[in-house]
């Protein structure tokens, strides 16, 4: 089962994501209110994916991504985000964001980014030992 | 200040507009029919609103953010005890009436509602009006309607003697509350913004 860290500045936000995922078959490997407390979770639990919001006091999701993908450059982070502006796609991209999905979202766009993920790396994976 | 009746009525499209696409935004989040209509744009007296705010006695939460960037504007939505209470429900998908009192959730619900509204009206500006205005982290209070619109009026009355109001009624789950959201735009921003965009009437 893979294993999801769900990082939010709202409570109630990191709640419906993690009842979205729970229930289509990942783990909540933990939380994260901002983008420090994001990477030192991260560097802590490890986990196979991590959905970050952007706004966010103190560090925002942007220079969460920038650490987490510093630190381990396979990481795969998607953006959760209300913000719809291309500036911010494309940066969250140029920091290797995975995917980038735009609040509010349908409980189905959430975990097919998930499960596009992992799809994806499992032909990244294929592709390379051929 | 020096504003037309002309730019006036722009600035209501512009709010309409983006207002508009953060009540769909909304109601979606919501997944009921969650809806914010522009009541009123007008060039407000901080004396004048602050005294019609004290005069409502009713406890309010409310959520505040600033936005950076070319344009300068911040957001205050307020709405009473008992409203935030079924908007809570409502965001975790709970029976009406499970919340019983303000609680962390109930601050976190206000929180993600300043968040969604601040952001699709920052998306709308800069998407139909060139606009470059990012939403910053909300903050929510608790108090009574007047000390809280006094904090704004502290905080914008150094940039503005006079703000430009944006008055809007919020419907939620078929009831009306009444509720404030109030968008203040940086009036010289907004000026050189539409100037910018051809408005010169």
């Amino acid at each position: 089962m893979k294993k999801i860290l769900v990082v939010d500045d709202a409570k109630v936000i990191r709640m419906i994501i993690r009842q979205i995922l729970t229930r289509n078959g990942f783990e909540i490997a933990g939380e994260a209110g901002n983008g420090r407390e994001a990477f030192e979770k991260y560097k802590e639990l490890r986990p196979d994916a991590v959905t970050m919001d952007i706004v966010m006091p103190e560090v925002d999701g942007i220079q969460g991504l920038k650490e987490i993908i510093a630190f381990d450059n396979q990481a795969k982070v998607v953006m959760i985000s209300a913000i719809d502006q291309r500036d911010s796609l494309m940066e969250s991209l140029r920091y290797g964001a995975a995917d980038y999905v735009v609040k509010p979202f349908e409980d189905d766009r959430m975990v097919a980014a998930m499960k596009n993920i992992f799809a994806k790396k499992q032909e990244d994976t294929v592709g390379s030992r051929q | 200040m020096n504003i037309t009746q002309d730019r006036l009525k722009i600035l209501e499209i512009m709010s309409s507009l983006s207002i508009d696409r953060a009540s769909r935004a909304l109601s979606k989040s919501l997944r009921t029919g969650a809806r914010i209509s522009l009541s009123k744009v007008s060039i407000a007296d901080f004396g004048e609103t602050t005294e019609k705010m004290n005069e409502d006695q009713r406890e309010m939460i409310s959520v505040m953010v600033n936005f950076k960037g070319n344009e300068g504007c911040k957001l205050l939505f307020m709405l009473p005890l008992e409203g935030s209470l079924i908007l809570t429900d409502l965001f975790l998908r709970q029976r009406i009436g499970t919340s019983k009192e303000c609680d962390v959730f109930t601050e976190s619900a206000i929180q993600e509602l300043g968040n969604i509204l601040s952001s699709h009206i920052s998306n709308a500006l800069v998407s139909d009006f060139n606009a470059q205005l990012i939403p910053q982290p909300p903050q929510v209070h608790n108090d009574y309607a007047g000390v809280i619109f006094t904090n704004l009026v502290l905080e914008q009355g150094t940039i503005d003697d006079k703000l430009l109001l944006i008055e809007t009624i919020f419907e939620i789950s078929g009831t009306e509350l009444e509720c404030y959201l109030f968008l203040v735009p940086e009036m010289n921003s907004f000026v050189k913004l539409l100037d910018s965009i051809g408005v010169k009437t």
